[in-house]
């Protein structure tokens, strides 16, 4: 491990190997020794992996470390244990934890490698198949199309920043990834999950949403980076929090629950969370839907005005779900003055929401930024503002084909919890929370991580990520990661359509 | 006084085990160190209760899948797996976690409400390949989250006159229709249970009753009296060719169903005749060219056309369209021909999910009819073994009141989760969703619209 180590922050000087044992866990592979076996050790000789062991001086050979092994393709190899073993006592199976783990929309190859690339910083290969989900649509069946020609730049040459302000009005900012850190509230995730998040944005010049519920005064120090958001329940606003700002967000609604308001259930509600919201603890919070001062263009206008007034040299944002006319939603907040338009779409991340609306309440993604952008430039008015999507933006890929769609860049919120070990069990609403420590606010579950350590493992995504745009953009013989947007001509896409024609 | 409709939940326990949708294994090799039962938060590991030396065996239907333990064990002695009578719960369109949604949706009355986003397939067929709608600033005359206890999901049964006419006197000459006013856009149909006992029928219509909707039954089924107690909530259904001169309903029967056969013209004329002051229903299979049949009941006169599609939500024979596509053909030709109101559209068949009321009532419908959900709503496996005694959940002994308690508690959810779907496109009442297609976004428009054309070359 340590010589892998060297050898890719070499390449990588920002990257530090930061292993986990807790997310050391998952064999692909299940070896299995039957008890016919005499211990005689052939395996032990043979496995170049260290799948068996015998610690020195003892007779009986330790149960196998399956989380080596390479599985049945090991077949081909001279010294595939399976085949050498005296006794026929060893089998090689795939593993039920693997099965177990994931879902059509992150598959367990993409947890894994989003795992691998927080713990190496190394960027996955274009044709790695963590990079796209098995959902059946949308980014899952979008695939680029490469031209077969040598790169004209070096990868180290190409650009991946994004800039915030296209208005003539406000300060410059531009970000050197194309991408921010999402909402997610204090309350809805640990202190340590959201001063990783920001430790991290900080470190790579971007920024990160507060969520609704506030500011907790650990992330002071990281204010230049850190976007406060305004949403309905104005859970943690105050004058001091919206002039902290450079970027304030205004949330109208949220992909996975579009419509509906948020609700921080009592439990999660501690004393601490409830000091930072200004409410009694242990009481469930609601957020309610829709802002009730705002009824129109002309009030969301208002809105920004208002906010404009206590921080004048803000960028402004606007976060709306992805209803049937986004299209006029996002020309509305264009003209009310917004900076940012972040579409979020369904399928994106939450710490608690109706199964019912995470499907079927609004568009994917995928069918809203091309909505939007062709809209935005059919009216003149693209270029003076920054389009970014969320909602299911779950890899470098991904992040790379909605910039293709016609997205500047994008929001990100579930791929940070995944490189902070999330698995996706979907139980962060209830109870004491995250059973993993990443979505609680209990105080012993809290402990289960450090905000170094997750800020690393954050540092290191990026890291991978940026070397995979780069790589990526090399072989679309493009020097800025600005040149993709818009380019759906790059993109081939292998829906129903296509199955269908094949019928 | 004003009385805000309300649907009283409670927990209701299962009578069956439960099914564990990951099943934990400890083998051999556990040392009983007891790391696991700290690291659990749901309680699937506990020491045994005999012998505190020893770990008891994981309770697994506890479990969510959070690798906790598996990660924590030191011996590598616990494995976790998808659970296998889970996964083969059901069948097609009744996928297990639909079953299992329903299961808990009966027990609790809650809405499931899950954190991580969204885990499922992008699309599907059916119902799976649309979204509905929602509006990011709502107008003032649509309130979501706050307004939400002033949403009417009331429906209309009966024909509509599209018009009033007057004398010129001032007095109406137009003769008002017999109309039936429901608080939900859910009925309960008893007629197409593979199985349903006598105490499981005491339960549904006890069910029905406190809900105010309507249970369609079998006629003679029900006896007259029942039919009475139950104050306007049973809904006999006559089969075809049926010798009305025998047949006596009771006044409370306020709608009565045919179902119709080859013959449906001459049953229906009768039926009028015999019961001329009710709302009357006509049952029909959909199969191609249902639009035109019903357009047929249309003209005929009838109220309510009630299309019932398969299990699996399609229409019967062939070239079986879904009922999304045949619930907007017939709704087009209603709305075409200008007398869409004249008739109720009742769909039922493949209700195997709350978001299939609201998506059915967009494509159409004016409500739908529950039949399958409710068994499941009872714990059925839909193992389709039903005769007793090979029924594994033994069924037709559970108790009546057991029964309502479930029913109420999955129609309480399905109308709270529709309640979520009109707050968030700020639609006030469910009257209004029907056939509002401009409020839905189908699978097939986005993918024309939005998306690359498909060509050949190397993925990346």
């Amino acid at each position: 491990m340590t010589s892998r180590a060297g050898s890719i922050s070499a390449s990588f000087p920002g990257i530090a190997l930061d292993p986990s044992r807790r997310l050391d866990f998952m064999n692909r592979f299940s070896v299995r020794r039957a008890g016919s076996c005499i211990s005689c050790g052939m395996c032990e000789s043979l496995c170049p992996y260290d799948v068996h062991r015998r610690i020195e001086g003892h007779s009986k050979i330790l149960p196998p470390d399956d989380r080596k092994c390479i599985g049945p393709s090991c077949e081909a190899n001279r010294y595939y244990c399976v085949a050498n073993c005296p006794t026929q006592s060893l089998s090689v199976s795939e593993s039920a934890n693997y099965l177990s783990l994931g879902d059509p929309r992150w598959t367990q190859e993409m947890i894994l490698s989003t795992w691998m690339q927080a713990e190496t910083g190394e960027p996955l290969p274009l044709d790695h198949p963590g990079n796209a989900g098995a959902s059946g649509g949308g980014f899952d069946e979008l695939a680029f199309v490469l031209p077969d020609t040598v790169p004209r730049f070096e990868p180290e040459e190409i650009s991946t920043s994004m800039e915030l302000n296209r208005r003539s009005r406000g300060a410059r900012i531009t970000v050197p990834v194309p991408f921010y850190g999402g909402g997610m509230s204090f309350g809805s995730i640990s202190v340590h999950t959201m001063l990783a998040r920001a430790i991290a944005a900080k470190k790579w010049d971007t920024f990160v949403s507060t969520g609704e519920g506030g500011y907790p005064e650990q992330l002071i120090p990281y204010k230049d980076h850190i976007v406060t958001q305004i949403a309905t329940g104005l859970f943690g606003v105050r004058e001091e929090t919206v002039r902290r700002s450079r970027i304030i967000e205004f949330k109208y609604a949220q992909g996975a629950k579009p419509g509906l308001g948020g609700h921080l259930l009592g439990d999660k509600n501690t004393p601490d969370v409830a000091r930072m919201r200004e409410a009694v603890p242990y009481t469930s919070l609601f957020s309610p839907f829709p802002f009730h001062s705002v009824y129109s263009v002309e009030d969301h206008k208002k809105h920004l005005d208002w906010a404009l007034t206590i921080n004048p040299d803000a960028l402004l944002a606007v976060k709306v779900s992805t209803p049937n006319d986004v299209e006029m939603v996002s020309v509305g907040s264009y003209y009310a003055g917004a900076h940012i338009v972040n579409l979020d779409g369904g399928y994106g991340g939450t710490g608690a929401a109706p199964e019912i609306a995470k499907k079927n309440i609004a568009m994917p993604i995928e069918y809203a930024v091309p909505k939007v952008h062709r809209f935005l430039t059919a009216e003149g008015i693209r270029d003076e503002i920054t389009l970014v999507a969320s909602g299911g933006i779950r890899t470098a890929m991904d992040v790379a084909k909605a910039i293709a769609l016609g997205a500047d860049g994008v929001v990100i919120g579930t791929s940070e919890l995944i490189a902070l070990g999330c698995v996706r069990c979907g139980n962060c609403e209830s109870g004491r929370g995250c059973p993993r420590g990443i979505a609680t606010t209990d105080p012993e579950l809290e402990r289960l991580s450090t905000f170094e350590w997750g800020a690393q493992r954050l540092d290191n995504l990026f890291t991978a990520w940026r070397g995979q745009w780069r790589t990526l953009l090399a072989a679309l013989e493009m020097e800025n990661i600005s040149e993709l947007r818009g380019r759906l001509d790059l993109m081939r896409y292998r829906g129903r359509r296509l199955k269908e024609g094949e019928a | 006084m004003y009385e805000r409709y309300h649907i009283p939940l409670k927990t209701v326990e299962p009578r069956a085990s439960r099914v564990a949708g990951f099943t934990i294994e400890r083998a051999d090799n556990c040392i009983n160190c007891g790391r696991c039962e700290r690291a659990c938060i749901y309680g699937v590991h506990t020491r045994s209760r005999s012998d505190t030396r020893e770990m008891a065996d994981p309770v697994s239907h506890l479990c969510k899948d959070c690798f906790r333990c598996i990660a924590e064990c030191p011996q590598g002695a616990l494995t976790i797996s998808r659970g296998a009578e889970f996964q083969s719960l059901g069948r097609g369109i009744w996928t297990p976690l639909r079953i299992s949604t329903i299961w808990s949706e009966a027990e609790t009355g809650k809405i499931p409400v899950l954190g991580a986003g969204y885990k499922g397939m992008f699309a599907g067929d059916g119902y799976d390949d649309m979204w509905t709608d929602m509006s990011e600033i709502v107008r003032p005359t649509r309130d979501g989250i706050h307004g939400r206890e002033f949403i009417s999901t009331g429906v209309d049964i009966g024909r509509m006159p599209p018009f009033l006419e007057f004398e010129p006197s001032g007095a109406m000459r137009t003769s008002i229709p017999p109309l039936i006013e429901i608080p939900i856009p859910m009925v309960l149909d008893l007629t197409r249970m593979r199985t349903c006992s006598k105490t499981m029928a005491e339960g549904f219509l006890d069910a029905a009753s406190r809900l105010k909707t309507l249970a369609f039954v079998p006629l003679g089924s029900v006896s007259n009296k029942t039919i009475r107690d139950m104050a306007g909530c049973v809904v006999p259904v006559i089969p075809s060719h049926t010798d009305l001169s025998n047949v006596n309903l009771p006044d409370e029967a306020r709608l009565i169903e045919l179902a119709a056969g080859l013959s449906w013209k001459k049953d229906y004329d009768a039926l009028v005749k015999k019961f001329p002051d009710r709302v009357l229903s006509v049952r029909i299979e959909a199969a191609t060219g249902v639009e035109d049949k019903v357009f047929e009941m249309l003209e005929r006169g009838v109220a309510v056309a009630n299309v019932q599609f398969t299990d699996q939500g399609r229409e019967s024979g062939r070239n079986d369209r879904h009922a999304k596509d045949s619930l907007r053909a017939i709704h087009d030709k209603l709305v075409e021909a200008g007398r869409r109101d004249e008739l109720t559209v009742m769909a039922g068949g493949g209700m195997a999910a709350a978001e299939h009321v609201p998506k059915s009532i967009i494509c159409g419908a004016d409500l739908v009819s529950l039949s399958k959900a409710l068994l499941i709503a009872l714990e059925c496996r839909d193992c389709t073994k039903c005769e007793s005694p090979s029924c594994p959940i033994d069924l037709p002994s559970a108790p009546a009141s057991w029964v309502a308690d479930r029913v109420m508690n999955v129609v309480g959810a399905w109308r709270d989760q529709l309640l979520e779907v009109l707050g968030a496109m700020g639609l006030r009442e469910v009257r209004r969703l029907r056939g509002e297609l401009g409020r839905a976004i189908f699978l097939d428009d986005l993918e024309a619209d939005f998306l690359p054309p498909q060509h050949g070359g190397d993925d990346a």
